[in-house]
């Protein structure tokens, strides 16, 4: 049993140690393909390039065929993109990883369990050399991004070559939002390396005459070129502002007068007013007037019943009390204005007077008394001369 | 301006006194004194004096203050014996009274003959006041009673009289109520008519006496006046008609029917004094000198005093007389009145006394 076990862990560390080497073993080949040219891997794999795209992603349509398979498979393979896979009729396996792309073919790595030679070669001539491709990104920052109308706000454009080429004659071509003015924003960019970045600030005025709301502010766009003098263009994502109506800094004045209307008074009674004056706005207010209206019938007893105050700050009160005498019964109607720069705003105090009890009855008693005073002075000869 | 004092004695003196009061309002009628101040031609000063309260209350024109009450029960029922002694237990009083008026040029006294508390008081009055007022002649207004008044009346008029000629007054004028009823039917109204006329008179002359006049007749002309005759004189009135003449006027103050007491000025008059008041357009002053003089010759010294005022001539004339044939027929009725009287008591009391001799023997048996 003891030398069974010995010798399947023996076998079991043999099949090991020949897998290993096999995995380590993997080859890799860098190639390059001219378009519509093709080559032959060990004389068994047919690899044609058909086309390919250097703008953007890069990429490359490649013709996959064996020796025992003509008719073969043609892919895109992408830069970047996971290893291509294909296997021909013999059983040998390839992976292929577009590295980058020209325009007038692609560069591959190739790698396989095999040592791959380049058996064949038809077609083209064989680049010796990779060509730069610039690849500008650019992002938009808006601070900040809600403002009122008549501010400035900062536009920030962060403009970044990932390529492996220098990009050059680059024209930004910056979204608007209508009614709003930018200053400072360049439309032509210094070429910018590959790897470098630029940042480009300028000033978004928002103009007097724009409403307010939520604006979209289209996208910046970049059109530029590379060292061959390809041209690409890329651009940004669109930006919101929101756009807040102005706030304006104006005085206004509201006048209150207490005791409330409906108010019940006897004629010749002390009737107390107390006027108040309150700026609601958000500006000081100088020179405040006050007028009084007093009806016929009404005059004033005590207290200033138009003062003028020299300025009254926002949220702020002035009140002052005065003290009216209706003579007249009747209905009463006091009106106070108040007036501030070209503005005026007007409260209203009405009053009942009604007759004192002993006013209801003067009529009576002026007729009483000179008929009482006869009668008093009846009596006084009655008695002067009764015995 | 003469201050005259006038006080009314009794129920009678009391009421012509009032009717002085009430003629001194004016026009104005029974409301008058509610609303005006009376307006004496002088500066005269009434009191209404009396023992009967009911007959001061009586009073309608005469001011509380000058009504004095002489406590006795309610009056002297016509007895002047008991107004005598009335008199004289409360002489302080009324002499007080008076004095508290100031001092007098003139002093009237009304006082009916025939009552109680005047025809008493008005004798000793007059002592007290010539005694106290040496100066102010003091002249009696003497109302004689009806005949049929009864025979108390009768004898206190009498007796009254005499009292009082016998004080030696300036003067006592007659007013006769027998011979005055002839101005109304019934005996009230005669009475008002009779005060009012009186009260009139009264006035018309202290006017006279306190006047500027076109022909002057004064106090002295009056005392000399009251002191002709025998004292006892008597008023005559008369108001001419438009187309009268002023002799007429004065001519017709001397008839009977102007008089207060029945009199034949012309044949019995001592002295007189005429006042003529009027326009002065009827006032012709020749023809009232020459008038005057005329009567000069038949009723003695007359004096005259013409007063301007508004109105038809009105003449007032005032007599003392040489003889009263009038009081002599009052006092045979008087004195007849009184034997009567005396011989019914009398009887009277014989009777009583025959009635009372049936039972002079007995006694009582219960």
């Amino acid at each position: 049993m003891n030398g069974c076990r010995v010798l399947m862990v023996l076998v079991a560390a043999a099949l090991l140690m020949l897998v290993l080497p096999m995995t380590a073993a993997a080859e890799t080949t860098n190639v390059t393909i001219r378009v519509n040219e093709y080559i032959v891997l060990n004389n068994d794999i047919y690899l044609e390039v058909r086309d390919v795209g250097a703008g953007g992603i890069s990429y490359a349509e490649v013709w996959f065929r064996s020796s025992q398979d003509s008719v073969g498979t043609v892919t895109k393979v992408y830069t970047g993109d996971i290893p291509t896979s294909y296997t021909s009729g013999t059983g040998l396996t390839i992976k292929v990883t577009l590295d980058s792309a020209f325009s007038n073919g692609a560069s591959f790595v190739i790698e396989s369990s095999k040592p791959l030679y380049v058996t064949e070669r038809h077609g083209a001539e064989v680049e010796t050399e990779p060509v730069t491709v610039p690849k500008l990104t650019i992002t938009r920052t808006i601070d900040p991004n809600a403002a009122e109308i008549g501010q400035t706000v900062k536009v920030t454009l962060t403009i970044k070559n990932t390529g492996n080429g220098t990009a050059t004659d680059i024209m930004l071509d910056e979204g608007t939002i209508a009614k709003t003015y930018k200053d400072g924003c360049p439309s032509t960019i210094d070429d910018i390396a590959a790897g470098a970045t630029e940042r480009i600030e300028y000033d978004l005025k928002i103009g007097e005459d724009v409403q307010s709301g939520t604006r979209e502010m289209p996208a910046s766009v970049l059109n530029y070129k590379g060292e061959p003098g390809d041209s690409y263009s890329t651009q940004s994502q669109s930006s919101v502002l929101d756009i807040i109506s102005k706030t304006v800094l104006l005085p206004e004045m509201t006048i209150s007068i207490d005791p409330p209307i409906d108010y019940v008074v006897t004629c010749g009674d002390k009737v107390p007013m107390v006027v108040t004056i309150t700026n609601i706005g958000n500006a000081t207010s100088e020179k405040v007037y006050v007028k009084g209206d007093l009806p016929p019938g009404v005059r004033l007893k005590g207290g200033e019943l138009e003062p003028v105050y020299e300025s009254i700050k926002p949220d702020k009160s002035e009140e002052y009390e005065v003290t009216l005498v209706a003579n007249e019964e009747g209905k009463h109607v006091v009106e106070m204005k108040v007036m501030w720069a070209d503005e005026e705003a007007t409260a209203v105090f009405e009053f009942l007077a009604e007759k004192s009890g002993l006013e209801k009855y003067y009529i009576y008693i002026i007729v009483a008394i000179p008929i009482l005073l006869i009668l008093l002075w009846i009596i006084k000869r009655r008695r002067e001369y009764s015995y | 301006m003469l201050n005259i004092l006038v006080l009314g004695l009794g129920q009678c003196g009391n009421r012509i006194l009032d009717a002085m009061n009430r003629e001194a309002f004016g026009r104005g009628g029974a409301f008058a004194k509610y609303y005006t101040r009376q307006k004496f031609p002088a500066s005269v000063k009434t009191i209404a004096i009396n023992t009967a309260i009911n007959d001061l209350k009586g009073l309608v024109d005469t001011r509380a203050k000058d009504r004095l009450h002489v406590p006795h029960l309610h009056g002297v029922g016509a007895n002047r014996s008991i107004g005598k002694r009335v008199f004289g237990e409360n002489k302080e009083i009324i002499m007080s009274e008076i004095d508290k008026r100031g001092t007098f040029d003139l002093i009237f006294i009304i006082t009916s003959a025939a009552g109680g508390s005047g025809s008493s008081f008005a004798p000793l009055l007059v002592r007290e006041l010539k005694e106290t007022y040496t100066n102010a002649p003091i002249i009696c207004i003497t109302v004689l009673p009806f005949r049929e008044e009864g025979s108390i009346f009768l004898q206190n008029a009498a007796f009254c009289l005499k009292d009082l000629i016998d004080e030696k007054p300036a003067g006592v004028l007659l007013v006769d109520n027998q011979y005055l009823k002839k101005y109304a039917g019934d005996i009230k109204s005669a009475y008002d008519k009779i005060n009012t006329t009186t009260a009139r008179r009264l006035l018309f002359l202290i006017e006279a006496l306190n006047s500027e006049m076109l022909m002057v007749t004064d106090l002295g002309d009056l005392k000399t006046v009251m002191n002709g005759g025998i004292g006892i004189g008597t008023m005559g009135f008369y108001e001419a008609s438009k187309d009268s003449t002023i002799k007429s006027a004065i001519l017709g103050s001397f008839k009977p029917s102007g008089l207060l007491f029945p009199t034949n000025v012309y044949k019995e008059g001592a002295r007189a004094m005429l006042i003529i008041k009027g326009d002065k357009k009827y006032l012709d002053l020749d023809l009232i000198t020459k008038t005057i003089e005329e009567l000069s010759n038949e009723v003695g010294q007359v004096f005259k005093g013409v007063l301007v005022q508004r109105g038809k001539p009105r003449v007032l004339s005032l007599f003392t007389l040489n003889s009263v044939p009038e009081l002599e027929k009052l006092y045979a009725i008087a004195a007849e009145a009184i034997r009567s009287e005396r011989e019914r008591q009398d009887k009277s009391k014989s009777q009583l006394d025959s009635a009372f001799s049936h039972i002079e023997d007995l006694e009582p048996i219960y």
